[in-house]
Formats: structure tokens, sequence, C-alpha cells
């Protein structure tokens, strides 16, 4: 029989793989919104129709986020900064679930179906905040992969190609900044 | 989703519900027992004026005869949207009787209130607004008893409050397990004296709960259980219960089927009738029993033209909403269309009998408020599980054509 002494704490590997993946697909996502503000006039109208000060996070329980900050007329990515608050806020309950949703394995919409991920704080700025990420992920993802993570995907249009042009141009000027 | 008719297992799902069930004739009697095991010897009642004017406090009062536990306050003026207000003012009785618990005796108004004041009492702050929403409570709560008085919202075991801020103009929504009762007593003498127009709504209300919740995006084979369950108690008490109100056996029968529907939509959650029904109470104040039941048949007609996957479902529902015999005899075909005249013919039935209305326009909504339901139907939390996108002009059309 082992001893008292022989039971040692067991410190599980860290996911480091799927944590890059989620930080990536963070950065894009937020990324794409601020961009999606400035170019896409639906996605400022809902913006725009949330209290002048509000603040809306994604993150990993216990893993990796994203900030986002509306103030002054503007809308901005901040990146994973830690926050006491959020005005809502949207947790995966594990990195796996994140990296299983955010690499298209799982829907956001069957996502939300099975409870992988749940929402912090009013549920109606969270509809509004859904219908946001709904076109930006429009705007990052090519139709054939944009189904995987919503339920209606819009037709392709010259405007939208254009829109996706800028929102890319502007992702590739966030990262070398 | 692994799919073979009639069951269905998701690839993941979780079902969650904590709330002891007391049923049956007497159940009341069960209280101060249930009471003392969770430590409390000191409830408050939190009630309206109707429930207390029909008498039904006194049955609660008498059950505590013979024990050591006594009523420390009851509260007997909830008004029927509840506010912040109200709360404080209840959680202030609260502490100066030195009350340990809380039970809550009426309708959805009744209860939403008293999980109010067991926040306001929990987290010490007067200040509802800092836990609105999802998830924003954290603390163990205070022992909470819910007792029914209608048989159709469910709300004994939900864990959702809707608490209104006249001051702010908002209506505040709060979610959390740690809102879900200890124990619920459904005790027919709670219900025998409702109104028959009353009941016929709070029955639609109950079903439309199991009804969506049967072919909601979280169905599970435990949801499915129970909503199953509770439309086949529907099916079969609902228009004896409007004919004959002093029936113990058929309310009882009923306040079950609300119950069990709760326990369903609570975790498979609702879709486009609820997030339309939730608009038009909020914008024209049709009872949302009353709004469920005119929209329910016109939002399963849009699924049934819209997802493939939830027309499945509503084949299967037809089982249970009008029973085996129809079933096997209707082409798999047809089940779909036929589920929904069923649940037409419940509710033209129950128009003859009671006057329920059938269509938005005999509840005072009028026609240029159709467009202001739509554009707030698409801000409702229920749409998020609907199993199709749904947009601005798709919610009209069901509004419409229920219109």
């Amino acid at each position: 029989m082992k001893a008292v002494s022989d039971y040692k704490e067991i410190v599980p590997k860290k996911k480091w793989f799927e944590t890059i993946v989620v930080r990536v697909f963070f950065f894009f996502i937020g990324m794409g919104m601020q961009t999606a503000y400035r170019i896409d006039p639906d996605v400022r109208k809902e913006v725009d129709s949330w209290p002048e000060t509000f603040s809306f996070c994604m993150s990993v329980v216990g893993g990796p986020s994203m900030l986002m900050l509306k103030k002054a007329g503007s809308f901005q990515y901040l990146g994973e900064k830690e926050t006491f608050y959020c005005d809502v806020e949207m947790c995966f309950k594990n990195i796996t679930f994140a990296y299983l949703i955010m690499t298209g394995r799982i829907s956001v919409p069957n996502a939300i179906y099975h409870n992988r991920q749940f929402v912090k704080g009013s549920l109606n700025y969270g509809m509004s905040i859904i219908r946001v990420m709904n076109i930006v992920q429009t705007l990052l993802l090519p139709n054939f992969l944009a189904r995987f993570y919503i339920k209606k995907v819009p037709k392709l249009t010259l405007k939208k190609l254009v829109n996706r042009a800028i929102t890319y141009f502007n992702i590739g000027y966030g990262v070398i900044k | 989703m692994l799919f073979k008719k009639n069951v269905v297992i998701p690839e993941y799902y979780e079902f969650f519900n904590s709330v002891k069930i007391i049923s049956g004739y007497k159940a009341l009697e069960a209280i101060p027992f249930e009471l003392s095991r969770l430590g409390a010897k000191r409830p408050i009642i939190i009630t309206d004026k109707g429930v207390a004017q029909a008498g039904l406090i006194k049955y609660v009062v008498d059950s505590f005869g013979g024990t050591d536990t006594v009523v420390g306050a009851i509260y007997d003026e909830t008004p029927q949207d509840s506010s912040n207000i109200v709360v404080n003012q209840i959680a202030s009785i609260y502490r100066a009787n030195n009350c340990d618990s809380i039970i809550a005796v009426g309708g959805g108004s009744a209860i939403d209130t008293a999980k109010g004041v067991n926040i306001v009492i929990t987290e010490n702050s007067d200040d509802l607004l800092k836990f609105m929403g999802n998830y924003r409570l954290s603390k163990p709560m205070k022992p909470f008893a819910v007792i029914p008085t209608t048989a159709g919202t469910g709300s004994e075991v939900t864990m959702v409050a809707v608490i209104a801020n006249p001051e702010k103009n908002v209506k505040m929504s709060f979610t959390s397990e740690l809102l879900l009762p200890k124990f619920t007593v459904l005790d027919p003498r709670m219900t025998a004296s409702m109104p028959s127009k009353i009941t016929a709504a709070t029955g639609m209300d109950a079903l439309t709960h199991a009804v969506e919740a049967f072919i909601g995006t979280q169905k599970n084979p435990v949801s499915d259980a129970f909503a199953a369950a509770a439309m086949e108690l529907i099916r079969n008490n609902i228009v004896t219960v409007v004919k004959e109100g002093g029936n113990k056996d058929v309310r009882l029968a009923m306040a079950n089927a609300s119950m069990l529907a709760g326990l369903a939509f609570s975790n498979s959650m609702v879709g486009v009738v609820h997030a339309t029904a939730h608009a038009t109470g909020g914008i024209c104040h049709v009872p949302h029993g009353v709004a469920n039941s005119i929209l329910l048949p016109f939002g399963l007609e849009f699924y049934i033209g819209k997802s493939p996957k939830t027309k499945e479902y509503i084949e299967s529902l037809l089982l249970h909403v009008a029973g085996p015999e129809m079933y096997v005899q209707t082409a798999p075909a047809e089940r779909a269309v036929k589920a929904v005249a069923a649940i037409r013919s419940i509710t033209s039935e129950l128009n003859k009998l009671c006057g329920l209305p059938v269509r938005l326009s005999e509840v005072g909504v009028t026609e240029d408020k159709l467009e202001s339901i739509a554009k707030s139907t698409l801000n409702d939390g229920a749409l998020s599980f609907s199993p199709v996108e749904v947009s601005f002009e798709e919610a009209l059309g069901v509004i419409k054509a229920a219109y």
C-alpha cells in the first residue's frame, strides 16, 4: 500500500498549440471588428446602438482573451487586456472547446446550443454582438468556410470583396505595428 | 446530432435542475419539514393581492400549524409587473422581521419578485442593476421555495427572473443557477380557483414551453422525456381543466405539466415563438401565455418552411400533441402540418369554451406596432437558440400571419 507522502500533485500538460491558435483567432476577430466598424454600415448601426461606453470581452476560462472597447465614438480592439468588469463577456468553458470552434470543427451556433460557451451580462447586447460577429466572419472568411461559423451566409458582392480586402490589409497592418 | 426518428442524442449536451419537487394532495403540509431541513424556521411569504383575496395564503399558513415554524411576514402587494422598488421594500421587511427564508406564492410576478429579493438579501446590495444579465451572481442564496398558483410559467423550476426598473425604463433579466428554488410545492388547492380564461392561457403557455423544448436546439434525451410527458398531460387535461375548474385531479395534472415543461425548456431553450411573444408582451402588454398561445402555430409553420431538421422534430410532435392513433393514421409527409393543426384545434376549442384569443388583433395589438414588435424580436435572447437565422422580414412575416 502506498504511503500518504507518495501521493503527489499532478499538473496537467499545458495546451500550447490550442492556446496559440485561439490567440491568433482572437486577434483576427478583434481587428476584424475594429475595421468592420469603420467600413460596414450594418456593423456601425449595431455598435452605435450600444451605450456610449461599452466593453465586450471574449475569453476562455483560465485562458486567452480579447477585449473590445467602445468609447468616444470609436470601437477599438485592445488585445488581451485584463479587466475587472466587462459589460458583456462571451466565455468558452475550455480551451479545447474554443480551439474546436475557432478551427471550424464545431460551428458557433452548435457551440451555443451545446452550452460549450456562455454569455455573462445582458443577453440583449449579446444578441447584437453575435450579429456583429456574424458580419465580421463573412468579411474574414470565404463563403465555403463561413458556413461552418454562421447560420446564414449572405451572397458575395463586389462591395463585400472590397471590404474583405480592406479588413485583411488592416489586420496585416496591425500585425506589423 | 445522432438522429434516428424520435430519439435524438446530441453530440454533446448539458442538463441541470436541482429543485426538489413535492406534488400532491395536502402537499403544502410538507413545507415546515422542508424548511427545517434547510435550517430555516421564519420565512417571509411573498404573494399578490389576487392570491391573498382568494384565500390561498391561509392554506400555506395553516400548513405550519403544530410545528415550531412561524411566518416572519406576509407581503401581499406584489404588482403584476414587479420592480426593483418593490423588491427593495420587501427586502427591508425581510430584514426588519428577522426572516431566514423566502416563500413565493403566486404566478410569474410573485416568483420573479421573490428571486429578486433573494438577490438583494444575499448580495447585501439594493442595486439590482449590478447583477443584471447572465451569471452575475456568485453567493449561495437564502433558502427559497415556490408555490405556484398558476399552471403555466414553469418559473418554479427555472433560473430566470425579470424585474422592471422604472427609473431607468429597463426590464432587468437575471439568469443564474443560484436563482433556482430549493423546493417547489404543487398542491391542487392552489390552482383550483383560477378563472377559466387564465387557466386556458397558462395551460397553452405550458404547452408552448413543452413544444419549443421538444424542437429546441439544445434538446436532449432528458429534456425530451420531460417535454413529452408535459405534452401528454396537457393534451389529456387542458380542455377538461377549463370545463371543470374544481376538479383537483386535472388541476394537479396541469400543475405537473407546467413544471415538467419548465424543466424541459429551461434546458432545451425556446425559439422564435417565445422571441415574438416576449416582444409582443413588451410592446403591447399582451399577457405572456396569451401571446404564446396565439403565436405557437405560426412559429411552427415558419420552422416547417425553413428548417428540414426542425420539420422532422415537428413530425414527431404529432405523437404527443394529438396522440398515438392520429400519429399512426397520418402519412409521415403530413405529420408536421397535422401537428400544427392539432395545436390549432386545441386553441380553437379553448376559444369557444372561454374566449381565449387566437389572433393578435383580438388582444389590442395594432397594425402600426407590428414592425416595432419584429424589431424587438431580433434582440430577444430566445432567438439565439432558434434553429434558423431569423431576419427582420421573417419575424415580421410570423407576426403579420398571427395578426
